[in-house]
C-alpha cells in the first residue's frame, strides 16, 4: 500500500541523493581542474633536456602553435586526466604515447593507441620504443609537436 | 578512446550542478510542505503548490548569477557558486519548514536579492574591487561609524542588547556584521600598505622574536579596540570573537612569522590583562555567565545565581534550556533524519537562526549534516585556493581573501561547536544557512569578491 509516508521517506532519500550527488559532481569536477595543468601556467617539473613545441594545435582548444610545453624524464601523453601530458584532441587515445629519456636521448613509444603515433610522418610500431632525434616533428592526433633541445 | 574533456569556458560543470540544486531545492520546498500538512492531519497534495515559487525565485537569482560569468568570460572556479547555491537551498528550505512563508520571504528579499544585487555588480566590474581598496580607509570607517551608533542608539532587544540600528523607515540594520567586513577591509589594505615597512623597520628582540615599530601598528590597533568596544556596548560578544579571529588570522596571513608572534604574544598579554581587570573591578556581563553556566553543565538542575543575585530558576530551566533542546533535536534525528516537517525543531529557541544546524540534523539526519560540513569545507579551501593562484603583487586582495576564509571558518565553527555543546554557545549566524537579512547579504557579497577576483586574474595576460 503506497502511503503519503512511503513517497515522503523514499523522497527524502532522494533529496539526500542529490546532495552527495552535487558532492560527488564538485570533487570531479576539481580532479579535472588538476589535470587541467596546461592552462594554470604550471610547468611540469622538467629535469629532462627537452621540450615539445606546439606545431600544429590540432584541435586542443588550450593549445596554442609555438607554446611550449616543458618534458618530465618520462612524459605520457594521452586524453586522460592522469598523464603528464593531456591532449584534448579528439584523435589522441586515453594513454596515447610515451616519452622517455634515458641519459642520451630521446624515446617514444605507442602505447597501442587506436590512431597510431607518426614520427615525421611515418608511423611507430605500436608497443616498441623508437629513438627520436632532436627537431622530429611528432603526431599525435591532429595534434603535431615537434621535440627540442 | 574516452571523448574529449569539455571546453572549460562554457561553464558546464557549474551550469549542471546548479540545474542539480535547483531540483534539490524544487524537491525540499515541496517536502517540507508535505511534510507539514501531513503532520497536521490536512490533505497534503494541496500544500505542495504554494511552496514552489521560493525555489523558482531563488534558482531564477542563482541562474542570473551564472550567465552572467558566462557572459563575462570566465573559465575557472565553477564550483564555488553551486556550492554556496547548495547550502543557501538547504538553509532556506529549513526556514520554510520552520517560518514559513513570511521567513522565506524575509530571507529571499533582504538577504538573498540585495546580496546577488552585489554579487552581479562584482562580476560585472570586478575592476570596482579596486575602488574597495582605494576607498578602504572611509568604507571602514563608515563600518566603525555605524557600530559605534548601534552602541549609542541601537534598539534594545529583549535581552538588553542593542543590536541594530533603525535609519529612519529602513528596517533595522544589524550593523555588527557591516563591522566585520569593514574590518577585514581595513586590515587588508593596511597590512598591504604598512606590513612590508613595518617588517623591514622591526627590531630584534629577546633573540629570535622582532618587535614592529610601534607608528605602524597605532592605527591598526584603534581600529580593533574600538571596534571591540562598540560590540561590548552593544553586548555582541559572538560578533567580539569573531572580530578577534579575523584580526590573529589576518596578521598571520599578512606578516613573517616571527613578526607575528611577537604581535600575537604582546596582543595576548594585553587582552590578559584587561580581562583580568574586568574581572576584579568589574562584573563580568549576565550573558556571558549565563552562557558558560549552561556550557558546564546545560542539564543541571542547581538555582541559577547571577552576580550574587539568585534569579528563581535552575540552570537547566534558564540558559541551559536551548542547548538541551538541541541536543534533543539532534538525537531525535539520528543518523537519516525524522523527515521534514515530522520532527519538533520548533521547540528549541531560535532554531532558525542560531540554533539552524541543529533543526537541521533533527530533520534531515546527521547525513545532511555532514554533507553541510563537507560543503563549507569545501568553500573555504577554493577561497585560499584562489588567494594563492593570484600574482604575488597583489597583496590586498590576497589578504582580503584570506580575511573572508577566516570570517566564514569563524562563524561555522563557533555555531556548529555551540550547538553540539562543545563550546559556550554565542549568537553568531551560520553562514547561508541562517535567516538574517544583512549577515547573508554580506556573506553573498564576500563571494562575490572572490568571483570578481577571479575574472580579474584571467584578464591578467598569461
Amino acid at each position: 500500500m503506497l502511503t503519503v509516508q512511503t513517497v515522503l521517506f523514499a523522497a527524502k532519500w532522494v533529496f539526500v541523493a542529490l546532495i552527495y550527488l552535487v558532492l560527488l559532481l564538485v570533487l570531479v569536477a576539481v580532479r579535472r581542474e588538476m589535470a587541467l595543468r596546461l592552462r594554470a601556467g604550471q610547468p611540469l617539473p622538467s629535469t629532462a633536456p627537452g621540450r615539445l613545441r606546439v606545431a600544429e594545435a590540432g584541435s586542443d582548444p588550450r593549445l596554442h602553435p609555438d607554446e611550449v610545453l616543458l618534458l618530465k624524464p618520462t612524459t605520457t601523453l594521452g586524453a586522460e586526466a592522469d598523464n603528464d601530458l593531456i591532449l584534448l584532441d579528439g584523435f589522441v587515445s586515453a594513454h596515447h604515447a610515451r616519452l622517455r629519456w634515458d641519459g642520451a636521448g630521446w624515446w617514444l613509444e605507442d602505447l597501442g593507441s587506436k590512431n597510431g603515433t607518426y614520427v615525421n610522418s611515418e608511423r611507430l610500431v605500436p608497443l616498441a620504443a623508437q629513438q627520436v632525434a632532436l627537431g622530429a616533428r611528432l603526431r599525435l592526433g591532429d595534434t603535431v609537436l615537434e621535440l627540442q633541445a | 578512446m574516452t571523448a574529449p574533456l569539455a571546453r572549460p569556458s562554457e561553464r558546464h560543470t557549474e551550469a549542471l550542478l546548479l540545474f542539480v540544486v535547483g531540483l534539490l531545492a524544487v524537491l525540499g520546498f515541496v517536502l517540507a510542505a508535505l511534510g507539514l500538512a501531513v503532520s497536521a492531519g490536512q490533505p497534503p497534495w494541496p500544500a505542495a503548490l504554494p511552496a514552489l515559487w521560493p525555489p523558482i525565485l531563488f534558482a531564477l537569482l542563482f541562474a542570473g548569477l551564472h550567465l552572467l560569468l558566462r557572459r563575462g568570460r570566465v573559465e575557472m572556479e565553477q564550483v564555488l557558486l553551486p556550492l554556496v547555491a547548495l547550502l543557501s537551498a538547504v538553509g532556506l528550505v529549513m526556514i520554510w519548514r520552520l517560518r514559513g512563508e513570511s521567513g522565506v520571504s524575509q530571507q529571499l528579499l533582504r538577504g538573498f536579492l540585495p546580496g546577488a544585487l552585489v554579487m552581479a555588480v562584482l562580476i560585472l566590474r570586478p575592476r570596482w574591487v579596486d575602488a574597495i581598496r582605494r576607498w578602504s580607509v572611509p568604507l571602514s570607517l563608515i563600518g566603525l561609524a555605524l557600530a559605534l551608533a548601534t552602541a549609542f542608539f541601537g534598539v534594545v532587544d529583549e535581552t538588553g542588547a542593542r543590536l541594530a540600528l533603525k535609519l529612519g523607515p529602513l528596517p533595522a540594520l544589524q550593523t555588527s556584521e557591516i563591522l566585520k567586513v569593514a574590518l577585514i577591509i581595513f586590515l587588508a589594505d593596511y597590512i598591504a600598505r604598512e606590513g612590508e615597512k613595518a617588517e623591514a623597520r622591526g627590531r630584534p628582540f629577546a633573540g629570535w622574536l622582532r618587535v614592529p615599530a610601534l607608528r605602524y601598528f597605532v592605527p591598526g590597533l584603534l581600529f580593533v579596540v574600538m571596534a571591540t568596544l562598540a560590540l561590548v556596548l552593544m553586548s555582541d560578544f559572538g560578533a567580539a570573537i569573531i572580530l578577534a579571529a579575523i584580526f590573529a588570522g589576518m596578521l598571520y596571513a599578512g606578516f613573517e612569522t616571527r613578526l607575528f608572534v611577537t604581535v600575537a604574544a604582546i596582543g595576548l598579554g594585553l587582552a590578559l590583562v584587561v580581562i583580568a581587570v574586568l574581572v576584579f573591578t568589574w562584573k563580568i556581563p549576565a550573558v556571558v555567565q549565563m552562557r558558560f553556566i549552561a556550557f558546564a553543565d546545560p542539564w543541571s538542575t542547581a538555582p541559577l545565581v547571577i552576580n550574587g543575585r539568585p534569579l528563581g530558576i535552575t540552570v537547566s530551566q534558564g540558559p541551559g534550556y536551548q542547548i538541551q533542546q538541541a541536543l534533543y533535536a539532534i538525537i531525535a534525528g539520528g543518523v537519516g533524519g525524522t523527515g521534514l516537517g515530522f520532527g519538533s525543531p520548533q521547540y528549541i529557541p531560535l532554531a532558525w537562526s542560531d540554533f539552524i544546524f541543529a533543526s537541521l540534523l533533527e530533520e534531515m539526519g546527521a547525513v545532511v549534516g555532514f554533507a553541510v560540513l563537507v560543503v563549507f569545507a569545501i568553500v573555504l579551501l577554493r577561497l585560499l585556493r584562489l588567494a594563492a593562484l593570484l600574482p604575488r603583487e597583489q597583496t590586498f586582495e590576497r589578504l582580503l581573501l584570506a580575511g573572508i576564509t577566516i570570517h566564514l571558518f569563524a562563524q561555522v565553527f563557533i555555531m556548529v561547536a555551540g550547538t553540539i555543546n562543545l563550546l559556550p554557545l554565542t549568537g553568531v549566524t551560520v553562514p547561508f544557512l541562517s535567516l538574517g537579512g544583512v549577515a547573508l547579504a554580506i556573506n553573498l557579497s564576500e563571494i562575490g569578491i572572490a568571483l570578481a577576483l577571479v575574472r580579474r586574474l584571467e584578464a591578467l595576460p598569461a
